[in-house]
């Protein structure tokens, strides 16, 4: 399959100028509700101290993960991989907006539209990208910041970027069940991204990206004690039918067959 | 682009004949079909019709996404050399504006008090009655001049003016002196060209004073200048903020405020004494260079190091570095200048840095003396009888107090001083176009003053800003989106802004509102065009055989280069770069760039900085409700040692004073400033509530800034507020 | 008429076994047979349309070959997903109308005969359950009702996972009208209703339709009567309810015929088949 597509984002930090041009341009072309933003700015704000100043912007979205826990967790199957192109897509039709997969998302990259009761967040404006168009905030992104494109194709905007890039992260999440493997590229950082967005004060605010992915305890238990519970109940009756079964087949039916 | 048709547009060109009813359901005919005719609109109404921006006067080609009569998204036109196929926020946002739910969309007449917002809906004939019978009142009671015009920077202004002069008002309120007049004046005065364009292609060195460039956004400049820094060209930032364009230079100095000037006289000496700058073109280009080692000697680094508060070998290093990188160096001219009253000195050190490192014109240089909107293609226009002579002073003192301050760009926040005392005569009328000088001049409350003394206050607006709020009739103009405006030259093409949808509500284009209201003042003669549409086919008429619907269906025309004469003139009265100012000379001015000490404020007090925010244009998108959702909610910036010296915690209601006015505002302890200095984003604080999203957001800094004009250009000072700040 | 030894069907002779097996007793009226149908067609479109939707790898309740299977049925997953609504609609629709409509009429007196469980009823559920594992042979059952204890027991798991899941599914697909938190509660509480009705209705499906003692009862939800004799065999209190039913109805006839042969005689009716 060496042909399949995967589309990822490279995103310059060096470039990125927080003119939020790319938030505005996404909640236009997606009709993203007023309360909601499918595009954050990360920025940890001015930091050292007067006059040795430094302030990095790490804009992001969805990162498209190789291994998502949105999908892990999405009970009707609305939130799928495309096979195609690697584009971790939304079916809102088949959304139920139960909200377990914003709860998992470790970027916090999903949101709920409380109006359409169903959960949202970036497609990689697949709609565009099908027509030959760059996704809105990568059209539209002042510093050149945003690029967007096949992973795979060696000659595409995002493989070029990588190649050429002075340094390169990701907010990868590694753990015993889990491991995301993001396809945002972060390139041309001044330091290390995780001290950039997971800093105390962020995570006093519940704002450090990526986060624990949260399982709901509910969840965890239907998985622990229910499932096999309802397993057990069901392989019982299967048995006691069975051992009932035999016994009459032993017995005969002597009652009906006079 | 324009031409791709999505899936979705696939399928509905499918349901053509359902698709037909829904257009004529949801779109009054009058635009879309024209869209059609030119090829614009597939038969369901969608598509990509070429338009022009109106978020800022930067002016980005837009393609409007077009569906079923609404438009859905805009894109920056590839073509466009402002925008480049990009658009910034407030570009991005500007179907908003329209669609805004606070629009005025019919003509409204006051019914309560002023300023109560009780407006009762009227029809355009009784509106536009109303309005010239107040006008003529005015005019028969107390003669023309007793009618103020005033109007913000747009494509419709030409009539605007052509409404005012026709009129025979000489008093002509633009927001250019609150803006770039010291810019303006100087580079009129030394290149003799208004506003020289920057070219980032070959750029080394970048000298940012200020000009907040990645956050006071130009779309294709900034795009420019972000190339240029990736590309490992050197950005040398003057700022007391640690602004974000800042954030990204490769090196910050935290300038005192009002000491640039001192800082780019020193540069100059540097290059100068140490011979370091380009004596050919200076030679050949350039009068007065030969004085500037005697009047430049006094400026050392380490003069300028007191002044400045930054080293003398710093300054000396960027000298010695600027000068190594010419002609590939460039020291921006800036944009809102005007912050202290030797603004205007320091434009003019500035034309001067530029010219002695010979980066002007010449191949591969990054100033261009050249207009970006000129490109030396004459439009045309419908013909009209003289204006009637101009027999009265202007209330704002030009020529006869500020004798170099441009006629059209005026000095608008001195009309207040002359509406209040009377003199030189009463005004009694004022009419006010795309502007709000409630929260745009200084002195909020002056202006609300002023706005007292008026018999009779009319505002054309798309919403219902603070001036309108103050207003006795308000005209509902069309949103640019919905409008035809006057064409614009580009970099030797003209662009077009033409209507993408059919106006909302009874909203009117400006060039109707003029028309229909000259020819009730009985200024019919002015105002010879049938309509939007030929009033473009009489200014596309010199430019050669070009139809209106080939510039609707591309945006543009590109008549042919003339072309460029070899010689480089500079339209001085010497025909070249003036660093010796024979004008200055003779008006009394000092006819070389020159030191003038800005006031400083006592020890309780912070100099009042004022900036600009990417998510915003002045004061008129505060009621956007995209860039809302997006903007940083405002508060007043201080430095941690200053707020611990008052005792001040982050988020700490504060009550800001200065000598005409105080608001309360929470305080960002940052240490992105001097500690000497506070920071407020501008254009909040608005007073309307017909402004629902924008009302009792943050506070207006127009309340606390004092009046001071430049002298010279007219600007005004806009940084040379100090206030004091303590705990509310 | 006098009762035999209740239970003590074992000795009854041949030939009122043969009079007992031609003699039809009217079990389920028209709308229930018809109701039971409908509910299983709709169940049998919903429980694995249901099963395949469920597609969290982290619950695991539904293999991937069926998830794939059903979505590639369907075509995808939006339109598996909107036919389990659909029918789900349907389903509640006609059975909360059925019941509604019936409700005075059939379901209160159905549930006040049938349901309640009686001191026969817990015997029985003391016993069967040790007697299906072998044990107590010798111990005979008490007599039961029109549904033994069991059925009845199962009747009210029914109800209530009915219940659920008629509250819990529309939660689910009436997606705008409820807070995530209630659709995440929703999800487990479909769930576990579904599950319990399932786990019973294994073990009707297999006793109605498999089991060859229980013949009867599976044709008598398309005929709607069963013999007197397996009456007589599995719900003896229901059977002799019905012969004191017919020999209540005897007397009042003949008590109809004696007060009518003072004034005016006429012939006997015939004597109605129920």
């Amino acid at each position: 399959m060496a042909d399949k597509k995967r589309y990822g984002f490279v995103i310059d930090i060096s470039r990125c100028i927080d003119c939020r041009a790319c938030q505005v341009a996404c909640s236009l072309e997606n009709s993203v509700p007023l309360n909601h933003t499918r595009i954050w700015i990360h920025d940890q704000g001015v930091q050292g101290t007067f006059p040795k100043l430094s302030r990095t912007f790490v804009p992001y979205n969805c990162m498209h993960c190789e291994h998502p826990p949105c999908i892990e967790v999405c009970v009707s199957g609305a939130t799928y991989k495309d096979p195609n192109n690697g584009l971790v897509l939304v079916d809102q039709e088949a959304c139920i907006g139960c909200g377990f997969c914003v709860e998992a998302c470790p970027y916090d990259a999903r949101y709920l539209d409380e109006k359409l009761g169903v959960v949202d967040k970036c497609n990689g404006c697949i709609q565009r990208v099908e027509i030959g168009q760059k996704p809105a905030c990568v059209a539209t992104c002042l510093g050149g910041s945003r690029l967007f494109g096949d992973l795979n194709d060696p000659a595409s905007d995002v493989s070029i970027a990588l190649k050429n890039a002075k340094s390169l992260f990701r907010l990868d999440i590694e753990g015993k069940d889990i491991d995301t493997d993001p396809n945002i590229y972060f390139i041309n950082a001044p330091q290390s991204l995780t001290s950039l967005v997971t800093s105390d004060a962020f995570k006093q605010q519940g704002q450090a990206v990526p986060r624990e992915p949260k399982y709901t305890i509910s969840e965890e238990g239907w998985k622990k004690v229910l499932v096999p519970a309802i397993a057990a109940g069901i392989g019982a009756s299967f048995l006691v039918q069975a051992t009932y079964f035999t016994k009459q087949l032993i017995e005969g039916e002597k009652e009906f067959d006079e | 682009m324009p031409n791709t048709l999505s899936r979705r547009d696939f399928l509905k060109v499918g349901g053509a004949a359902l698709g037909a009813l829904t257009v004529s359901r949801f779109v009054p005919p009058r635009v879309v079909a024209a869209a059609r005719t030119a090829g614009l609109l597939d038969q369901n109404g969608d598509g990509y019709i070429p338009t022009m921006c109106e978020m800022c006067v930067w002016r980005c080609g837009v393609l409007a996404k077009v569906e079923e009569g609404r438009v859905v998204k805009l894109e920056g036109n590839p073509d466009h050399p402002n925008s480049k196929g990009k658009l910034c926020a407030r570009g991005q946002s500007g179907l908003m504006n329209t669609y805004d739910p606070d629009r005025v969309l019919t003509p409204l007449i006051r019914v309560g008090q002023r300023g109560e917002g009780k407006f009762r809906k009227a029809s355009w004939d009784e509106a536009l009655d109303v309005v010239a019978a107040n006008m003529l009142k005015i005019k028969e009671q107390y003669g023309a001049q007793a009618m103020i015009f005033s109007s913000t920077h747009n494509l419709s202004q030409v009539q605007f003016e052509n409404l005012l002069y026709a009129f025979g008002s000489p008093n002509y309120g633009t927001q250019r002196s609150l803006c770039f007049n010291a810019m303006v004046t100087a580079f009129s005065l030394t290149y003799g060209i208004e506003e020289p364009s920057r070219d980032y292609t070959s750029v080394k060195y970048i000298l940012l004073t200020g000009r907040n460039l990645l956050e006071a956004i130009s779309t294709s400049e900034t795009s420019d200048l972000m190339d240029a820094v990736a590309r490992g060209a050197k950005l040398v930032v003057l700022d007391p903020r640690f602004t974000k364009t800042a954030s990204k230079a490769t090196e910050w100095l935290p300038i005192r405020p009002g000491t640039d000037l001192a800082f780019i006289l020193a540069m100059i000496n540097v290059i100068v004494t140490e011979k370091l700058g380009d004596c050919e073109f200076t030679a050949r280009y350039a009068v007065g260079c030969d004085k500037l080692p005697a009047h430049i000697a006094f400026y050392t680094p380490e003069w300028a190091a007191k002044k400045t508060g930054i080293e003398a070998d710093t300054i000396r290093r960027i000298a010695r570095e600027f000068a190594a990188a010419m002609p590939d160096a460039l020291a921006h001219p800036g944009w809102r200048t005007s912050n202290f009253i030797n603004s205007f000195q320091t434009e003019r050190a500035i034309a001067t840095l530029n010219a002695i490192v010979g980066n002007v014109l010449t191949p591969g240089g990054c100033l261009n003396a050249e207009n970006p909107e000129a490109s030396g293609i004459t439009l045309g226009k419908p013909s009209q009888p003289p204006y009637p002579r101009l027999s009265s002073l202007r209330l704002d003192g030009v020529p006869w107090k500020y004798p170099l301050v441009p006629l059209k760009l005026g000095v608008f926040q001195e009309l207040r001083d002359a509406v209040l005392t009377g003199q030189p005569y009463q005004a009694h009328g004022w009419f006010i176009a795309r502007q709000n000088p409630v929260l745009s001049l200084p002195d909020r409350q002056k202006t609300l003053e002023a706005f007292g003394k008026m018999d009779f206050i009319v505002t054309v607006d798309i919403i219902m800003n603070d001036s309108a709020w103050f207003s006795d009739v308000v005209l509902p103009e069309a949103s640019y989106l919905e409008r035809y405006d006057p064409l614009l030259p580009v970099s030797g093409k003209v662009f077009i802004r033409q209507p993408v949808i059919e106006p909302q509500g009874e909203a009117q284009s400006a060039l109707w509102i003029y028309k229909q209201l000259g020819e009730r003042l009985g200024l019919g003669d002015f105002f010879q065009y049938q309509d939007e549409e030929d009033y473009i086919r009489q200014q596309l008429a010199p430019l050669g055989n070009y139809s209106l619907e080939e510039l609707r269906l591309h945006g543009y025309v590109e008549p042919p280069a003339k072309e460029k004469s070899q010689e480089i003139t500079f339209n001085t009265p010497s025909g070249k770069v003036e660093v010796y100012s024979e004008t200055l000379a003779n008006a009394g001015y000092p006819a070389l760039p020159t030191w003038e000490e800005p006031p400083s404020p006592n020890a309780d007090q912070f100099y009042l900085l004022t900036g600009k925010v990417g998510q915003h244009t002045q004061m008129g998108t505060q009621n956007n409700q995209l860039l809302h959702k997006y903007e940083d909610y405002p508060r007043l910036w201080m430095n941690p040692e200053a707020a611990d010296k008052l005792g001040l915690k982050d988020w700490e209601l504060v009550e800001v004073t200065s000598e005409v006015g105080s608001v309360k505002v929470p305080v960002q302890v940052t240490p992105a400033i001097r500690a000497d200095c506070v920071y407020l984003t501008p254009g909040y604080g608005h007073l309307s509530k017909g402004l629902r999203t924008a009302y009792g957001d943050g506070v207006s800094d127009s309340v606390l800034h004092v009046t001071y004009v430049d002298p010279v250009s007219g600007g005004q000072a806009l940084s040379q507020t100090f206030v004091t700040v303590k705990k509310a | 008429m006098s009762k035999p030894r209740m239970g003590s069907y074992k000795n009854i002779s041949i030939v009122e076994r043969r009079r007992l097996r031609e003699k039809k007793y009217k079990k389920h009226n028209l709308a229930n047979i018809l109701t039971h149908w409908f509910n299983v067609g709709m169940w049998a479109l919903l429980l694995p349309t249901g099963i395949a939707i469920i597609s969290s790898p982290r619950l695991g309740l539904s293999p991937v070959w069926m998830q794939e299977l059903f979505r590639n049925m369907f075509g995808g997953a939006a339109n598996l997903i909107k036919f389990h609504y659909t029918i789900g609609f349907l389903w509640i629709f006609v059975l909360l109308f059925n019941v509604l409509l019936g409700f005075r009429k059939y379901f209160v007196p159905f549930a006040i005969s049938r349901m309640l469980l009686d001191k026969d009823d817990i015997q029985w559920l003391k016993t069967k359950p040790l007697q299906m594992l072998g044990l107590m042979k010798d111990k005979t059952l008490p007599p039961q009702d029109a549904y033994n204890a069991g059925q009845k027991l199962y009747m009210y798991v029914v109800i209530l996972g009915t219940l659920g899941i008629m509250v819990s599914g529309p939660v689910m697909a009436l997606k705008t009208l409820f807070p995530p938190i209630v659709k995440q509660i929703a999800q487990p509480l479909h769930w576990v209703s579904v599950f319990a009705i399932v786990a019973g209705v294994i073990i009707h499906v297999y006793m109605g339709a498999i089991f060859p003692e229980e013949k009867e009862a599976f044709f008598s939800m398309f005929g709607g009567k069963v013999s007197a004799w397996y009456a007589r065999a599995h719900h003896e209190k229901w059977y002799w309810e019905k012969v004191q039913e017919e020999m209540d109805w005897e007397e009042e006839v003949a008590r109809e015929i004696e007060s009518a042969a003072g004034a005016d005689p006429q012939p006997a009716p015939a004597k109605s088949g129920d």
